[in-house]
């Protein structure tokens, strides 16, 4: 019996020993939690001041703006509740969303949010389009001397090393267009071009053509070899194969990234027209600069939740056909 | 739709371009509807000269502000990883909540009184928390903490978190869900405890690509910080407006690079861990 027992203990130290780590995890784990501990310590935060009492009055102030105005009134204390009517309330929402905002350029809440879903999916066709450019010189499998040869006769080391050069060269670009944050990019954008719209679709299309071509390429990387080796054999191109051979075999995972992207960019887009471009954002930021409208400030962001639980519906919608269809 | 279509034929061609066409007909509507052209593209002469001001000293950076940038780097870098740790705290605990593999059968075995009653209740009203947290962006939340009781530090990082303590639950709640179940099941068959075959069986399994993911958020977080700057937080972002409202143009260049420098390390860095982890 105590021998089985410390065969069991045995066998259990030997799984111990053998089960799947990776340093490269750990180190980055360890990295990882060591930053997170240095930022509380190294920060500057002052818990005192954050939940100081002053705060907290103004916390109460604010609350009371929130409501709607119709709901509230001015007296010598400042602003006083009245009790909550949902006829007014419904009429004064309704005013918001469909009564023109002469300095945002809309014609209210509606108005805004649909341009917000335009700008998003804009953004996003142009980005799908600019990856499509991108993704074949960054899928090492194609931007290769030779893609799919049946039989490697090696290519000559100047070539292979100019194609290396390619693939790195592509995934650079990628890179850095996706570093830039899109409100940085529609900040800089913005101050040169004066149109509403274009500076948010550029900014987004720039970012998101980066994130989509990285994504396409590794797409491309995994589709199966030996169909498109046979192509090759049957004398197939490069071109030829990546038209009839890789496209139809990637075009499922390319709508799925295609669909998630988008929720991102209708996220994105609202908070880009704080730039006074021409989203939900524009309004939000109104609502604040026009003498503090808290309540029509929050009712815009409710909006915005309303518009990126709709965006987030279509998109799982579109995804879940998209598999059902693959 | 005749008898002779093949059954399991994949998503047929002629699907795949009406599909297409609907993407670009509605990229077509936007492009209406937003009253755009083609002649926006050309700067006016404001513009031009901001343009060319600004492209001419791409290649020109101030090295003078680079003490300036690296400080604000290691405050963006600050605010990135106080969110993150906060985030990762609402992420674990509201994915936990948010997974169905706890509570709903297979393999934590046969559904008990609480999984029948308590449970999707508590199930439902993460899910739908974890949505509003989502759907309001971290610049949004700032607007509002910045309204609600003035911007602070911590503030700042709470902004980031909602967000993103929203978005890690979300995965995190589908990476456990999905983990494979085998192990669970032999956890189970030995006599384990739901709770013991979620925690032994099911989250291990997830855990790798969870910090794959979480890496990623970090990145994002990153960019997040830095967009804070635009709205009175201390970060990197702050010097970017500065500097370019004030045409040293140079000076925007060196924030960028630093800037990028750092996201393209963690972006990389990333990458690498969700080639290994995520398949």
């Amino acid at each position: 019996m105590s021998v089985a027992a410390h065969d069991v203990e045995a066998r259990i130290a030997a799984l111990k020993r053998e089960r799947p780590r990776s340093r490269f995890l750990r180190f980055s784990l360890g990295c990882f939690l060591l930053l997170m501990v240095a930022s509380w310590v190294r920060g500057d935060f002052d818990f005192a001041d954050t939940f100081s009492a002053q705060r907290g009055e103004n916390l109460e102030r604010f609350m009371m703006t929130v409501r709607p105005k119709p709901l509230r009134e001015r007296t010598d204390e400042g602003w006083v509740a009245k009790p909550w009517d949902w006829d007014v309330a419904a009429d004064w929402a309704g005013e918001r969303l469909t009564t023109g905002v002469s300095r945002a350029e809309t014609e209210g809440g509606v108005e805004a949010a649909i341009g917000t879903l335009a700008i998003a999916i804009l953004a996003v066709v142009l980005a799908a389009l600019g990856s499509l450019v991108f993704c074949w010189f960054a899928a090492r499998n194609v931007a290769t001397p030779q893609p799919f040869a049946p039989s490697a006769s090696p290519p000559g080391p100047l070539r292979r090393w100019a194609w290396r050069g390619v693939v790195g060269s592509t995934r650079v670009v990628l890179i850095l267009l996706r570093s830039m944050p899109e409100y940085i990019l529609a900040y800089l954008i913005m101050s040169m071009l004066g149109s509403p719209a274009w500076p948010a679709v550029l900014a987004l299309a720039i970012h998101n053509t980066g994130i989509l071509g990285r994504l396409n390429a590794e797409t491309i990387e995994n589709v199966q070899r030996r169909p498109l080796v046979a192509l090759r054999a049957l004398g197939a191109g490069r071109a030829k194969i990546a038209a009839v051979g890789i496209w139809p075999a990637i075009m499922p995972r390319f709508l799925l990234y295609f669909f998630y992207r988008w929720e991102t960019c209708v996220r994105e887009a609202t908070v880009l027209g704080i730039l006074h471009l021409a989203s939900l954002g524009w309004l939000i930021d109104e609502a604040k600069a026009r003498g503090f409208k808290y309540d029509e400030m929050v009712f815009f962001i409710l909006l915005g939740v309303v518009l990126v639980l709709v965006g987030d519906v279509v998109s799982a919608v579109c995804r879940r056909l998209v598999r059902r269809a693959s | 739709m005749g008898p002779d279509r093949a059954p399991r034929r994949p998503f047929p061609l002629r699907t795949r371009g009406a599909v297409l066409l609907v993407l670009l007909g509605a990229a077509v509507w936007a492009f209406l509807y937003l009253d755009m052209s083609f002649a926006q593209l050309v700067p006016n002469e404001g513009g031009l000269e901001i343009a060319q001001g600004f492209f001419s000293s791409a290649v020109a950076p101030s090295s003078e502000v680079l003490g300036t940038a690296v400080r604000s780097l290691e405050a963006t870098v600050i605010y990135a990883a106080a969110a993150m740790s906060v985030s990762l705290l609402l992420g674990l605990l509201l994915g936990f909540l948010a997974s169905t593999a706890w509570w709903s059968g297979d393999p934590v075995g046969g559904r008990t009184l609480f999984g029948r009653t308590v449970a999707p209740v508590l199930y439902g009203v993460t899910r739908f928390v974890i949505g509003f947290m989502r759907s309001v962006h971290e610049v949004l939340w700032a607007m509002l903490f910045l309204a609600a009781f003035g911007i602070t530090p911590i503030s700042a990082v709470i902004a980031i978190a909602i967000p993103y303590g929203g978005t890690l639950a979300k995965i995190f709640s589908e990476m456990i869900d999905e983990s494979d179940r085998g192990p669970a099941r032999a956890l189970r068959a030995a006599g384990a405890s739901g709770l013991q075959v979620y925690f032994f069986g099911l989250v291990p399994r997830a855990l790798p690509d969870m910090l794959a993911y979480a890496f990623y958020r970090f990145e994002c977080a990153l960019r997040s910080s830095a967009v804070l700057g635009f709205f009175g937080v201390a970060t990197i972002g702050r010097d970017i407006e500065l500097a370019f409202l004030t045409n040293r143009y140079g000076e925007v260049w060196t924030y960028i690079y630093v800037l990028m420098a750092v996201i393209v390390v963690f972006d990389v860095w990333s990458g690498h861990l969700r080639k290994r982890f995520v398949a």
